[in-house]
């Protein structure tokens, strides 16, 4: 039987983590994945991340995934794909099922970070060809280079939801209608924002009667339900669709930590099933440890830096470190994880409704019905403000942990200060020069550069846009507004295309004055 | 109409494998080699995979990892392929998968019935 210091399950954000402090260290270290590639969900994540520069903070999800596949290959560590671990034993042994063969391994210490599954509803012809999860549809677009459909259908609006729609409409696919049963929509603001503005259509308060088709779908009829979710006769609706998305939560993978006689609770707030553990992943069974979503579902942010910290402790319990030294080196890490659960969508805070932000600020109600900011709310938060001349608008009014528009400015323009869920707000005193770094950073899409008026009876406003093809300078169209409804007619002005924007190209129209504050989305006319 | 995504707004132009020739129930049909099965299927316009043994229901892509097991087909005369994790390899055979077989249930019946 081969022996290791330490076997890490699962190749995602976490387990790399972990791998990765563990080598440091000099363990002697193997991570087993069932995929024929390394990464989890990283590879499938093609948006800017959230959080600070200390949680790579606004750089793409597969990019952070090559950063750390380096830094593990530069440190040693071994990788085994297609390897699907399917027994784990309380003297750590581990059961691995390879292409034609099932090998047994044994590990001085074990980390498992398998992460999650998707969860599932049932309705009326759910088992058709063309209902789909939402990991498959990230599965098929961002890896396989398919659309998953042409007319799609999404259910569920959580974070998930919401990140699949907007890269459905990256890769060229029409999304019909975002649907939810709960009355509020579950992800960031933003992330619901840059969708609503395209002119996807949210339909909370309703869920899928029935998918339509005999061999594959060819339509879907969604009903309003009421407050016990319960279908209101009456409300139905229809579309015509070829595809229908499924992102309505995610599990813990926690099979094999129960097989092995972990102790287990089901915990709402952390997903459901989970280990217990302790702060550094530590379970019930001396030497067994947890990072990721497989002890709760979070982010990959979050489930790096639980990764770093269970590695960290797998050293100290293999004696590899002093117990002083644990706790220093687990300090930073500590602050890091404990600054990205903070804000309103901490899990603290899940299931609660949140009616101000830590200013004070009544929060948008139509950004949590409709997915978009009303324009007579958005004059309240502190990112908006007015001015002569080209100033930033940043359309974030919800705290979630974030900051890089703050670091992004090299005029100082921006405020957040030290706790990275409070809102930006404007610096009065600071001068923009319209380099566009706020907006290229932003990685909620919410930063607009607006000139109010341009002694012509007109203003310009320029947007995020990361879509094809990408209009040129001259091209003429429509504004859309947050709602995704035409608000007046618009000319391309602008386009700006910089390595330092990263593939965020920044589009500059020109619209009449009277909606400088209106026009934040741009359709041009063949569209 | 088109499934493949010929360049990508974040990814770029989509890079593609060797063009191979493969046959889903007898139709031929090219694919990049080294993409899943399926990936060339959806890309021809094929939705059905499967029908189930009991209840003859049409199954497809569900979960595309590799886990539901919907996407099974008969592969070079091997049932229960998840052609969703399974790379394209020149000259595969493909068929839909009926139960566990690769005879279509009418004609299993009438076979019967004569
Ligand atoms: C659509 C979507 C959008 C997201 N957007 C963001 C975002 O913007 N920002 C953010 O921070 N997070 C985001 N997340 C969440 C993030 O992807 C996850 O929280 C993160 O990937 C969890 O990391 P992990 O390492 O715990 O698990 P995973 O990334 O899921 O990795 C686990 C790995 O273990 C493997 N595995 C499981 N069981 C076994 C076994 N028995 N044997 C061998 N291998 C096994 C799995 O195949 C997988 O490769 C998003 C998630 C999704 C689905
Ligand atoms: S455009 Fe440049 S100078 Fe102006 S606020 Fe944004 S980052 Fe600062
Ligand atoms: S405005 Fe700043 S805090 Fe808000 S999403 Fe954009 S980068 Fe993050
Ligand atoms: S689609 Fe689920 S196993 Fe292939």
């Amino acid at each position: 039987m081969k022996r290791y210091d330490l076997i890490v399950v699962g190749a995602g954000p976490s387990g790399l983590s972990a791998a990765i402090e563990a080598a440091k260290r000099g363990l002697r270290t193997v991570v087993f994945d069932e995929n024929e590639k390394p990464g989890g969900q990283l590879f499938k994540q093609i948006h800017k991340f959230f959080g600070s520069r200390e949680h790579r903070a606004k750089i793409r999800g597969y990019v952070i995934g090559q950063q750390l596949l380096e830094e593990a290959d530069s440190l040693g560590v071994e990788v085994r794909l297609n390897a699907t671990v399917i027994g784990l034993y309380q003297d750590k042994e581990v059961v691995v099922k390879l292409a034609d063969e099932v090998v047994h391994c044994k590990g001085d210490a074990i980390i498992i970070a398998t992460g999650a599954a998707e969860n599932m509803v049932t309705f009326e012809g759910w088992t058709l060809p063309g209902v789909i999860g939402a990991g498959a549809a990230q599965t098929m677009m961002n890896l396989h280079g398919i659309k998953p459909g042409q007319r799609v259908l999404m259910l569920g609006s959580g974070n998930v939801g919401l990140v699949v729609s907007f890269q459905l409409l990256q890769c060229g696919c029409e999304v019909v209608a975002l649907v939810d049963a709960a009355p509020k929509i579950g992800g960031y603001g933003v992330h619901a924002a840059k969708i609503a503005r395209t002119g996807v259509p949210f339909y909370l308060s309703h869920t899928i009667v029935r998918a339509e088709g005999d061999d594959c779908v060819t339509g879907v009829t969604i009903a309003k339900v009421d407050e016990h979710f319960q279908f209101i006769p009456g409300t139905e609706k229809k579309f015509e669709v070829d595809t229908i998305c499924l992102a309505v939560g995610l599990s813990p993978m926690s099979q094999l930590l129960k097989m092995a006689g972990c102790k287990m609770e089901d915990n709402p707030r952390r997903g459901g099933q989970v280990p217990i553990c302790d702060a550094y992943g530590r379970t019930s069974l001396a030497g067994v440890f947890v990072a990721g979503d497989v002890s709760g579902i979070e982010e990959a942010s979050s489930a790096m830096i639980e990764g770093r910290m269970a590695g960290i402790a797998a050293c100290e319990y293999l004696g590899f470190m002093e117990k002083e030294e644990l706790a220093a080196q687990l300090a930073s890490q500590e602050r890091a994880l404990d600054g990205l659960r903070q804000g309103m969508f901490a899990p603290q805070n899940r299931g609660r409704a949140v009616a101000e932000t830590e200013e004070g600020i009544a929060v948008s109600a139509s950004l949590l019905r409709h997915g978009y900011i009303s324009d007579d709310e958005i004059e309240r938060f502190p990112g908006i403000t007015h001015r002569a001349g080209v100033h930033p608008v940043m359309e974030c009014t919800q705290n979630i942990p974030c900051n890089p528009c703050q670091d992004a400015c090299p005029k100082g323009c921006i405020s957040i200060g030290a706790n990275i869920t409070s809102l930006p707000v404007v610096v009065e005193s600071a001068e923009c020069m319209n380099c566009g770094m706020c907006v290229a950073s932003c990685s909620g899409q919410a930063i607009f550069l607006v000139e109010e008026d341009c002694g012509d009876d007109t203003a310009t406003v320029t947007l995020p846009y990361e879509f094809l093809p990408l209009p040129a300078a001259g091209t003429k169209g429509d504004a859309l507004g947050r709602s995704g409804q035409r608000v007046c007619e618009a000319e391309v002005v602008g386009v700006r295309s910089a390595k330092a924007f990263d593939k965020t190209n920044l589009l500059t129209i020109k619209v009449p004055k009277e909606y400088a504050m209106k026009a934040r989305f741009f359709r041009s006319m063949h569209n | 109409m088109e499934s493949r995504i010929v360049e990508h707004p974040i990814l770029g132009e989509i890079e593609n494998g060797r063009t191979v020739t493969f046959t889903c129930d007898g139709r031929e049909l090219t694919g990049y080699e080294g993409e899943p099965i399926a990936a060339a299927l959806k890309a021809a316009g094929l939705m059905v995979h499967r029908y189930t043994q009991k209840e003859h229901k049409p199954r497809g892509v569900f979960c595309a990892i590799g886990r539901c097991t919907d996407c099974v087909m008969v592969v070079d005369g091997k049932a229960n392929v998840r052609t969703c994790v399974t790379p394209l390899k020149e000259g595969m055979v493909v068929q839909t998968q009926y139960g566990v077989g690769v005879e279509p249930f009418d004609r299993r019946e009438e076979g019967e019935n004569a």
